[in-house]
């Protein structure tokens, strides 16, 4: 503690930083609200929240996703506005004409920064278009808008979350819309404001409170139409990043086909009427899945009686066809075996007649090669044998001058009484014959 | 089939593939055997999911369901 006493006295000893001064405070605040109030005068659009009033002026903060500003109008001033009768009220969307401020304080009165408003008006359609344009421009550039698109919605999730208020037709059409689906899983309602300055962060809590339940498959975020100042909660910053942001597909059904928010163009699925929520948070039709799948158990029944049934003719003609191979293979072999016996036949008898041939042959010239001695003598014997015929034969005689008597008959005549007898004979002589009478001689 | 599909989904897509399949009069026996079979446990997952959105419509509010499985119903509540 006494170090730090010291501490402080020695810096409050020393010069310091070597800056202008020191200034009497009052003084410079007084410079400071002149410095302010130099500044340019310009237009602020936001939502007026903490409204309050003093006997002279009323005080409001003006705020938006990016900031606030705290403000105050002189009374005089928010009277010759001409809003209508609680027009400045937490909520209302504004414009307000002014610039900055600055309240020195005095003895008693603490010093403040305000945002001195000349004039003020509620916020037009035109005005809140082009607050929503520049939004629109800037997230897309960020490429909010496609994430959620991104995402894989489920077909047929059994548990859906929804935003929306806690009364009103949405709630109740989307319900029919579900129904009609033949749909009757699990709904988590998160209820929240729609429509006032509240309704941005609520609805925005709601739908980060359903993305924390593991369950819930779907969020779809509805309420009915209206215009766009009363829709405009839809359009906030902070809500639209954070639905972009989410890993759970949301379905937005904000207002009518015609009411374009900002919160349907980060969405999963923008749908114009809470009927098209359903369908889109639950894609398939249950009563014609039901119908379909009925179908595919019959075709799948139809697939499995059939499957032996419409085989069995072809398996029972696959089964006849081994034994009617092996009977024409047996028929085949048969008659091969048949044919080999005949052939084998004709060849043995070819091949006997061959050998018998060639036996023939081979002992033929055996027989030749073992009589040809044999053969010259006999041949050497008839020589010999020819040539001692030839001696004893007529002719040779008759060649030496002898003749031949023969009778009529033909016979030899050898006596001479059978020659008296036969009273003619012929003589044959070696070159020929001639006839004789025989005259008994006296 | 022994392992659960990952969605309905892809059940139903599995599912037609294997009619058409089936329908195509192309599959073999033991093909059409092992297709009906998976066919089969595919209609009984897509019947159960079918008849967990079929029995009636529950509702429930997010402060109920968080305080059934003590998760928190928004981002700042414990």
């Amino acid at each position: 503690m006494d170090g730090e006493a010291i501490s402080a006295v020695d810096a409050a000893a020393k010069p310091g930083p070597d800056l202008p001064g020191p200034f009497g405070v009052g003084r410079y605040a007084r410079k400071l609200q002149e410095e302010m109030r130099r500044r340019a005068r310009v237009l602020l659009i936001g939502e007026v929240t903490g409204v309050g009033r003093s006997k002279v002026q009323a005080y409001f903060e003006l705020r938006d996703g990016e900031g606030a500003v705290p403000c105050a109008i002189w009374l005089d001033d928010l009277e010759k506005a001409g809003l209508p009768a609680g027009g400045l009220r937490d909520g209302a969307e504004v414009v307000i004409a002014g610039g900055p401020d600055y309240y020195p304080g005095g003895g008693q009165a603490s010093p403040s920064f305000s945002f001195r408003a000349t004039h003020v008006r509620l916020a037009g359609e035109g005005d809140l278009l082009a607050r929503l344009e520049a939004l629109r421009k800037q997230l897309k550039a960020e490429g909010l808008f496609e994430l959620q698109k991104q995402l894989v919605r489920p077909l047929l999730p059994k548990t859906i979350g929804i935003v929306t208020a806690e009364s009103g037709a949405a709630r109740r059409d989307l319900l029919a819309g579900l129904e009609r689906r033949g749909w009757r899983g699990t709904v988590v309602w998160a209820f929240a404001p729609v429509q006032d300055r509240h309704a941005a962060p609520a609805i925005a809590a709601a739908i980060q409170g359903l993305a924390a339940q593991p369950q819930v498959e779907t969020i779809v975020v509805t309420r009915g139409g209206g215009s766009l100042a009363d829709l405009w909660a839809f359009c906030d910053e902070t809500l639209c990043r954070t639905v972009a942001m989410l890993r759970v597909p949301v379905i937005s059904a904000v207002g009518h086909e015609r009411d374009a928010t900002l919160i349907d163009d980060v969405a999963a699925v923008a749908c114009s009427t809470p009927t098209h929520a359903a369908e889109a948070a639950v894609p398939l039709d249950c009563r014609a899945a039901r119908g379909s799948l009925d179908r595919g158990v019959a075709s799948l029944h139809r697939a499995a009686e059939g499957a032996i049934p419409a085989r069995t003719p072809h398996l029972v003609a696959l089964a006849r066809g081994p034994a009617r191979a092996l009977r024409r293979e047996q028929l085949a072999l048969n008659q091969k075996t048949r044919e080999i016996r005949a052939a084998s036949e004709r060849g043995i008898a070819e091949r006997l007649g061959f050998q018998r041939r060639l036996a023939t042959v081979v002992l033929e010239r055996a027989r030749r090669r073992a009589a040809g001695p044999e053969m010259e003598r006999r041949r050497e014997a008839l020589r010999q044998a020819a040539v001692a015929l030839r001696a004893h034969e007529p002719e040779r005689t008759l060649e030496r001058g002898y003749a031949l008597v023969e009778g009529a008959d033909g016979e030899p005549v050898s006596s001479s009484a059978d020659a008296v007898a036969a009273e003619r004979v012929k003589l044959r002589f070696a070159d020929g014959e001639v006839g004789a009478r025989i005259e008994e001689e006296d | 089939m022994s392992e659960k599909p990952e969605s309905y989904e892809v059940a139903v897509e599995r599912l037609e593939q294997i009619i058409d399949r089936l329908d195509s009069g192309q599959a073999g026996l033991r093909e059409t055997l092992d297709l009906c079979g998976e066919g089969r446990e595919l209609v009984t997952y897509c019947a159960a999911e079918l008849d967990a959105v079929g029995e009636g419509l529950k509702e429930l509010k997010l402060d109920e369901l968080a305080a059934k499985l003590d998760t928190p119903a928004s981002p700042g509540t414990t």
